[in-house]
């Protein structure tokens, strides 16, 4: 049981951290709400390119850096803390991981390079209609034709999917599922925009009898549904993370303000009912901290991690919604005002509550597997 | 980071986890279920003797004061599976008291007092609520007054549980009645409970469990039965509470509950057909304290990491406590739920469940802990103020 970082775990942190709240502000961030704007600061995608941090756990000779998975869930944490206007999650963590596990070595050799000096943009298409598990993909379906594919089918709020280079998705086969690297520019693809609480630019994907050549088929039937539980995992948890940031500075950003605001001439902080409203948000955090490392630690040391995955989502769920309105409350008309940066902030614990499983859902997935006897605690 | 047992670890947890079900005999449950999870009985005693004769009660003490030189972490692992066996460890003594007068005892209660605790044959009350002094510690009365080469101590003490089977207790008494702020005319003393001067009654409460008000009529003590500095016992009380905060929320016993009911609930028949554990509502409030026990189990675990760094943050220690306590009682309802009526028949029914009637018994307990040990209101008011560095009202 060892809770301290590693002197390679601070640098990254410390990196990311001076990085991405250098050059996050609340006014750049304002030239995306509404969908005024692309949310994507390439100038800022760029500097971490330059830094290595897009490619942290990507192996060297793809020109990453070598790390693992722990490095890479402090970056997100890190960019959840600042919002930052990136696509990080769906290009590293859905997307580039997959590749560098399971691609062959032309695939990686292809898209890997690419990733880490972010002139490749991947992105992955998790959920479906009233389906967000990304092992069981019910309404996207694959043909085999020859050595190609064709899919049909639809997937739903797919981040960037206008832009992408690729998108990673899978499909149901006769004999399993299999999880292919789409290019949206090929014949059959239509893209219909959604508008999210977010304001992030996601897609509708629809698939009309898409060729898939052989080169971008990443994943054979038979181990495609283990592969994306594996990819699902890692994502879930890479939610948990951004979850972590974002809640930490939506509860540090109320704490300071509960410390300059007066009413009945004195600082609201001293009131205890206000303090013990942040208090709560704080065992809160420390509680969500403390499940989203042991998830990812597991995850990065190779271990069986679905139940600590599950957990950690059902905290992250529990804890974006309690900590955000918690934070709107104390701030008062503050909270809920566009010219104070709070209230992005709560729309992302709300995105990060409901992708891949909302806490009432992953309960039930945990609930399951207590009952089968997967889940006692050691 | 790595949060993961190491595989020394793991080896530990199953090394004592064999040792306890070979100390736990049917014969030393039944008393301790007796005793209401207190101990003080005859094989309590007994096998606590032995844990000391093994070298467990000290495992994570460093070396030269007797113990097996481990961290703090295997420390926790030892009162983690004491406490999952349902044996009473007395953790006040141990791991909270004990280690207070190891750091800032005199030369003789280091000699005298702390080797019979790694043996297991000393036990410690602890001295502070009084009538008028629970969460406004600071403010209690019962005084040490110089006599001589020693001291004379006068009071009385509220709560001092296990006081009735303690050979001393932990006392906070006001030695400067005239100090600028109450907290700063306060010392720590070592009490004998032999002393004729002192005597205990019992308080019952509603789970059963004996408390007990004490009483201090003129007990001499010499002069090194202070612990630590004249009028420097503020420092000792927080500290002593930090460690106690760890031990009262430790999530063991919680876990070999849960597992215990997952495996009754998988095979009890449903006259209505079906298992118990196939309806979806048992399963979410299963996995409602699954899910809660894991974080208990963290916290836990980093503060006993904490302590082997040397950095044990105020906030996480309050932190924890507000948790736990209050997650036990969501765990007896929840959990209550699931067993159902059940949970409301006594152990002394003939034929009662076990496990049924072990929820009944700490849903009553389980308030306790909520305000025992330093109410979660002030919890929350050093949690707000140490960890998120909000500004208090003055008090």
């Amino acid at each position: 049981m060892d809770f301290g970082f590693s002197e390679q775990q601070r640098d990254v942190q410390n990196l990311a951290r001076e990085i991405l709240s250098d050059s996050v502000t609340a006014e750049k961030l304002s030239h995306y709400d509404d969908y005024k704007g692309e949310r994507f600061d390439r100038e800022l995608w760029s500097k971490l390119a330059q830094a290595g941090l897009l490619g942290v756990a990507v192996d060297e000779e793809y020109g990453g850096m070598g790390f693992g998975f722990f490095e890479l869930g402090l970056l997100v944490e890190e960019a959840g803390r600042t919002i930052a206007p990136l696509p990080l999650i769906s290009h590293l963590i859905s997307s580039a991981l997959p590749i560098q596990q399971f691609g062959s070595s032309a695939q990686k050799q292809k898209w890997l390079p690419g990733v880490c000096s972010g002139e490749t943009l991947l992105t992955a298409a998790l959920s479906e209609a009233h389906n967000d598990d990304p092992a069981e993909p019910y309404l996207t379906t694959a043909k085999v034709d020859g050595d190609t594919l064709l899919l049909s089918g639809q997937k739903t709020n797919v981040p960037f999917a206008n832009i992408a280079n690729r998108i990673l998705l899978a499909a149901k086969s006769s004999d399993g599922v299999v999880v292919v690297l789409l290019d949206p520019k090929s014949e059959g693809v239509s893209l219909t925009t959604q508008q999210v609480t977010t304001y992030e630019p996601q897609f509708v994907v629809n698939l009309d009898n898409v060729r898939i050549h052989a080169e971008d088929i990443l994943i054979a039937a038979a181990d495609g549904k283990a592969a994306m539980q594996w990819i699902a995992e890692r994502s879930t948890v890479a939610l948990c993370a951004h979850q972590l940031g974002a809640s930490d500075k939506a509860m540090r950003m109320t704490a300071s303000y509960t410390a300059e605001r007066k009413q009945f001439g004195v600082l609201i902080s001293t009131f205890q009912a206000v303090g013990h409203r942040a208090a709560n948000c704080f065992i809160d955090v420390e509680c969500l901290r403390l499940n989203t490392y042991q998830a990812i630690s597991r995850l990065d040391g190779g271990l069986d991690a679905t139940n600590e995955v599950q957990i950690a989502k059902i905290w992250a769920g529990d804890v974006g919604h309690r900590v955000s309105y918690a934070a709107q409350h104390l701030h008062g008309g503050a909270g809920i005002d566009r010219d104070y940066p709070l209230w992005r902030y709560c729309t992302w614990l709300r995105h990060n509550e409901m992708v891949l499983g909302s806490s009432a859902k992953t309960l039930a997935k945990l609930g399951k597997r207590i009952a089968a006897g997967d889940a006692f605690c050691s | 980071m790595k949060v993961e047992f190491t595989a020394a670890q793991d080896a530990l947890r199953k090394e004592l986890r064999a040792y306890f079900d070979e100390l736990m005999t049917p014969a030393l449950k039944a008393e301790c279920d007796e005793a209401m999870g207190e101990g003080g009985g005859p094989l309590w005693r007994e096998a606590l003797k032995k844990m000391g004769k093994d070298g467990w009660i000290g495992v994570g003490w460093p070396k030269e004061l007797g113990g097996r030189g481990m961290s703090p972490i295997e420390q926790f692992i030892f009162v983690e599976e004491v406490m999952r066996a349902g044996y009473p460890f007395p953790f006040l003594t141990t791991e909270s008291v004990g280690p207070q007068l190891a750091e800032h005892g005199n030369e003789r209660q280091k000699r005298e007092i702390v080797p019979k605790i790694l043996a297991g044959e000393c036990l410690i009350a602890i001295g502070y609520s009084e009538p008028g002094a629970g969460t406004d510690l600071a403010s209690l009365k019962t005084s040490a007054v110089k006599d001589g080469d020693g001291w004379l101590i006068n009071g009385q003490k509220m709560w001092t549980s296990l006081a009735h089977f303690c050979d001393y207790v932990w006392l906070a008494c006001r030695t400067d009645p005239d100090a600028a702020k109450p907290h700063k005319g306060i010392s720590m003393f070592m009490v004998p409970t032999s002393d004729p001067g002192w005597s205990c009654s019992p308080v019952i409460t509603l789970g059963e469990v004996r408390t007990n008000a004490t009483f201090y009529d003129n007990i001499r003590v010499p002069e090194d039965a202070m612990v630590g500095e004249l009028n420097g016992g503020w420092k000792l009380i927080t500290s002593q509470l930090n460690r106690e905060r760890l031990s009262l929320v430790n999530f063991g016993p919680t876990a070999e509950m849960f597992n215990n009911i997952v495996r009754w609930a998988q095979t009890l028949d449903l006259p209505t057909g079906g298992k118990l554990i196939d309806e979806p509502w048992v399963q979410i409030n299963l996995a409602k304290v699954r899910a809660g026990v894991e974080a208990l189990k963290l916290v836990c675990y980093k503060q006993a990491w904490a302590m082997t760094e040397g950095n044990l943050e105020m906030a996480d220690a309050s932190a924890a406590k507000v948790y736990g306590s209050e997650f036990f009682i969501e765990v007896y309802r929840l959990l209550g739920e699931v067993i159902g009526e059940a949970s409301l028949i006594s152990r002394r029914t003939d034929g009662a469940n076990p496990i049924a009637s072990r929820i009944e018994r700490l849903y009553r307990t389980a308030s306790i802990i909520t305000f025992g040990g330093g109410t979660n209101e002030i919890q929350r008011d050093i949690i707000s103020a140490a960890g998120l560095w909000m500004p208090r009202a003055s008090r």
